[in-house]
């Protein structure tokens, strides 16, 4: 086996290159889950633990406002990082 | 990793090969159309092509998206190589231990040549010969090679067992590069009462082609572990030679050698067909086609692209020479097919009297 190569780049700044990789692979992820949750409510569905359709009605209101603090969070950490800004105090 | 995800996230990878075999690829070609038809002088040469849009940024995610899903379908977390390797076991299992006498003859000693090894073909870590389980590997993702093929790829191979046969059923086939035999398959398939020989340097390939064979109970072909180039058969064995994604594989000087070893064992009269990639001779299609060879580590597709195989054949002996584009798919060799697709063409020959 050779010894490790540097990859191919094809951006102008090679960081996109690496970026655009982490995307891809988050994309993946993201289909695979997605795969998963649908057979996981088929197979709930075939078994009668939920009736077919059941969670694809839209949530009530009670529900939103319940998911609401969860929804914040994670968007916040989403976003913080277009910020820039140090989360602790850094050394000067 | 569990088959279900093994499957999803190869499913992902293809479906995005299929969006830029049919969506970017075509909006490149549009866009480097657009931009030629309006230089003062033609285009002639890949580097005029690279001028022009080389430096797009449709061009550029064209590019990242052609090395990169090839490095996911292998590497990635949901990539054939893990989902084997956690299987190395059981596919050891598979292999059967008492394969037919004469069906698959392994060589332990045979040189595989520093051109084959000095680097993973197709992104495939270790190559299609390294490791033991290979072929495994190998045969898996073949089925998604030509992304618009998918699992009718064998029709491929099936199209050009036909083509042959309009010119007459062969008595005697050797298979050069046989890989793990999904070329090899139509010729035994088809030519029921010819007698197949098929050969690869790779032996975890050949072990699979050999368990696809001995699964059908194939009487009629044996897979050998020797160089194309070096075979040991007698002169004048053969009445067909062929080879199917072989050559592009290999050096000018190893084909010259393949070449001269085709010359040797054909009877005379007697047919050569390659199936191969030769690029058409326009400048957006070599740029194309020599990309695709540096993002998928085939580097001899280029060199290919520049021999002169007329000249090669011609100065062999070998008469009726043609090089003629390949119809792998319906329609696919329309002026109007929008999609990539690999330059497929047979280079066909008889060896004189």
């Amino acid at each position: 086996m050779s010894e490790q190569q540097a990859e191919q780049t094809f951006f102008e700044d090679e960081a996109l290159d690496r970026a655009f990789g982490v995307v891809m692979a988050l994309a993946s992820e993201v289909y695979v889950l997605k795969d998963r949750v649908h057979a996981l409510e088929q197979l709930l569905t075939e078994s009668g633990v939920i009736a077919e359709g059941a969670l694809d009605a839209e949530p009530d209101a009670a529900e939103i406002a319940e998911r609401g603090a969860d929804r914040e969070a994670f968007v916040a950490h989403l976003m913080q990082n277009l910020l820039g800004t140090q989360m602790s105090r850094g050394a000067r | 990793m569990d088959d279900r995800s093994f499957v999803a996230g190869q499913a992902f990878i293809l479906a995005a090969k299929n969006y830029w075999t049919r969506e970017i690829y075509p909006a490149l070609e549009a866009d480097y159309r657009d931009r030629a038809a309006v230089q003062d002088a033609p285009v002639e040469v890949p580097d005029q092509v690279a001028a022009l849009i080389g430096d797009t940024t449709l061009y550029r995610y064209y590019g990242w998206l052609e090395r990169h899903l090839q490095r996911f379908k292998y590497s990635g977390r949901y990539g054939l190589q893990p989902y084997h390797d956690e299987r190395r076991e059981a596919l050891r299992q598979r292999l059967p231990a008492d394969l037919p006498a004469g069906l698959l003859e392994l060589d332990p000693e045979l040189k595989i040549p520093d051109s084959f090894t000095a680097f993973d073909i197709h992104q495939h870590p270790g190559g299609v010969w390294s490791d033991e389980i290979a072929g495994f590997v190998y045969e898996r993702g073949a089925r998604t090679t030509t992304p618009l093929a998918g699992q009718t790829h064998r029709d491929l191979h099936q199209r050009l067992a036909d083509c042959i046969a309009e010119d007459g059923i062969p008595d005697r086939v050797l298979d050069m590069g046989c890989g793990f035999g999904k070329s090899t398959r139509p010729f035994w398939e088809t030519f029921r009462d010819a007698e197949i020989h098929a050969v690869d340097i790779s032996a975890p390939c050949l072990e699979v082609a050999a368990m696809d064979a001995a699964d059908v109970q194939a009487r009629n072909v044996r897979y050998r572990q020797m160089s194309a180039a070096a075979t040991d058969y007698p002169d004048a064995d053969f009445d067909l030679v062929t080879s199917t994604m072989l050559i592009h594989e290999m050096p000018p000087s190893e084909i010259e050698a393949v070449l001269d070893e085709a010359q040797r064992v054909l009877a005379p009269g007697g047919r050569m067909v390659h199936l191969d990639f030769l690029p058409a001779d326009d400048a957006f299609s070599r740029f194309i086609h020599f990309g695709h060879a540096r993002r998928n580590n085939e580097p001899y597709m280029e060199p290919l692209a520049r021999t002169d195989l007329p000249t090669l054949l011609r100065d062999r002996g070998f008469i009726d020479i043609e090089i003629e584009p390949f119809e792998e798919a319906e329609g696919s060799l329309d002026s109007a097919y929008p999609n990539w697709r690999f330059p497929w063409v047979t280079i066909t020959a008889r060896r004189g009297d």
